[in-house]
């Protein structure tokens, strides 16, 4: 399946927040944006929702704790039961940074790996880039030419002070 | 005042006790002052123009410095006898420690500490105050110079006054963690202070329309953080000295375990710790003035449990104390903290008006 779309070349940063703000206002429906930086404030201009990914990591670093505190337990009690100086078998402060690093391990790589995967990134994966300046110094903001009036999108670019505007079939990949 | 009455009733009823309290209010004002001053070199010296719009706020709390330098004046001159190490034979105490901790050189280096801290923070401070009249970007390259060398005074000279001033209360006991722990309460504590004024003052005006909810969510994520960096070093400290399980190490944790000390160590946990962690795990949390307010006086009535704990049970281990000492000494911080910082934070504009990065700062999107 193909579908149309817009894309609109920027060269400022409050160009393309200003653009990303107009095209809410009227409707259009949003691709992506491509910055060659994170740009503060373009999120909240396309009225982004907030990101699941806070929820995979927290799931991750419960994992991870449950994880380490059951293998510590089972293993230093159940399975190979070992006297260190007399203490009891259980014992939780020597477990402590073992809990604590498999937490942050699991939170932190398993946060990127689940990104990744959800984005369907990663190697072998050949990217996407409508216009090869936003590696440079050019902001992008593609829009689904779908719903919108050609007219209106262009007009709109236009007054953002869009360095070009235009109309692309892609294949769809979603 | 009040507090300061308090306190002198408890130096006649107790005045061992009293004392203990005159170095809890006198080191807990050392750390609101010196934590100002390390957030403002701190932003300095890591460009970090997030900060600029409410950096009058620790401006003004390093003000205190001076006000905390004659509470512990008073106890080192008045009754040095504190510390058992006044009192030891100077051979029980042995090695390295019975040069260090001689009553001359112990108040030479008290001396050049705050020395130090006040002159850095009162120069930075003025260099601030300078650039509102001019404008000139050189006043925040000179203050960033001052801040890196700062930084690196900071950490000498907050690690040896923790030592000299707390840990030597037990002059046999020692941890290489002490200084780090003492650092992160400060730090802890200094941010919980900045988030209750910000909040108050944007309510109360001066600082409304200048401080946004992006700016409070990054001092609730910095809040979160070192509340957990806090727990990390008390429980370094606590599993070393457990595992290793020496007579001479465990002999701090030891009476601070046991009896009616023992509940006040868990919520000493609770307060510091898990209290700002679930609380502000959630993104619409830190940006939640009220939650934040509520998250930042349980870190302060924690930070106080905590330096309590330090230092209380070194005079009275049977059982925590609460009288007019204990009292006086939470008043006496309050009022003085308060009153130096209001007079302080009148005596210039409320955000610094030529700053050459408030105006990326006001913009800030976190």
């Amino acid at each position: 399946m193909s579908r149309r779309i817009f894309v609109g070349v920027f060269e400022h940063e409050a160009d393309v927040i200003e653009a990303a703000g107009a095209s809410r206002e009227h409707g259009f429906e949003f691709v992506d944006a491509y910055t060659p930086y994170a740009v503060h404030g373009l999120d909240r201009a396309m009225g982004l929702e907030r990101s699941w990914l806070p929820w995979a990591c927290l799931g991750l670093g419960a994992a991870g704790l449950g994880f380490a505190t059951w293998l510590q337990f089972w293993t230093m009690t159940v399975a190979w039961p070992i006297n260190v100086g007399g203490r009891p078998w259980n014992s939780l402060p020597a477990f402590v940074p073992v809990m604590f690093e498999l937490t942050v391990l699991c939170a932190g790589v398993g946060v990127v790996i689940t990104f990744v995967i959800a984005r369907r990134l990663g190697p072998g994966r050949t990217p996407e880039i409508p216009n090869i300046r936003v590696t440079d110094d050019r902001f992008v903001l593609v829009l689904d030419a779908g719903a919108s009036d050609p007219r209106v999108v262009r007009r709109v670019f236009e007054h953002c002070h869009a360095v070009t505007i235009e109309e692309r079939d892609v294949e769809d990949r979603r | 005042m009040t507090g300061a009455l308090a306190l002198s009733v408890g130096v006649v009823l107790a005045p061992e006790r009293a004392w203990a309290n005159v170095l809890l209010a006198g080191y807990a004002l050392t750390g609101l002052g010196l934590a100002g001053t390390f957030f403002v070199a701190l932003t300095y010296a890591s460009d970090a123009t997030w900060a600029t719009a409410f950096r009058r706020v620790p401006e003004s709390m390093t003000r205190v410095l001076p006000a905390a330098a004659v509470v512990l004046g008073l106890l080192f001159v008045l009754h040095p006898s504190l510390y058992p190490w006044t009192l030891e034979d100077a051979a029980e105490v042995g090695g390295f420690k019975h040069l260090w901790l001689t009553t001359p050189f112990f108040l030479v280096r008290a001396l050049l500490y705050f020395g130090v801290w006040i002159s850095f923070a009162a120069a930075l401070v003025r260099n601030s105050r300078r650039q509102d009249e001019d404008g000139d970007a050189a006043w925040t390259r000179r203050n960033i110079r001052l801040s890196a060398i700062f930084l690196v005074l900071f950490a000498l000279t907050c690690f040896l006054a923790s030592v000299d001033w707390v840990m030597s209360l037990t002059p046999h006991w020692y941890s290489t963690m002490f200084g780090v722990y003492n650092f992160a309460g400060l730090f802890q504590s200094g941010l919980a202070t900045m988030i209750l004024i910000v909040i108050w003052l944007r309510r109360a005006g001066p600082l409304r329309g200048v401080v946004h909810d992006d700016h409070l969510h990054d001092l609730g994520k910095l809040l979160f953080a070192f509340s957990t960096f806090w727990m990390y070093i008390w429980f370094s400290q606590y599993m070393l000295i457990w595992y290793a399980n020496i007579p001479e190490e465990t002999v701090y944790f030891i009476p601070r375990m046991q009896g009616a000390w023992q509940p006040l160590m868990i919520v000493n946990l609770v307060l510091n710790w898990a209290v700002p962690l679930l609380a502000l795990m959630a993104r619409p949390m830190k940006r939640h003035a009220g939650m934040l307010t509520k998250v930042a006086l349980a870190v302060l009535v924690g930070r106080w449990l905590d330096l309590y704990l330090m230092i209380l049970p070194t005079v009275s281990p049977a059982a925590p104390p609460i009288g007019p000492s204990e009292i006086g000494a939470a008043l006496l911080t309050a009022g003085l903290f308060l009153r130096v910082f209001t007079g302080a934070f009148q005596q210039a504009a409320p955000v610094p008006v030529k700053d050459p990065f408030l105006s990326e700062s006001l913009h800030y999107h976190s």
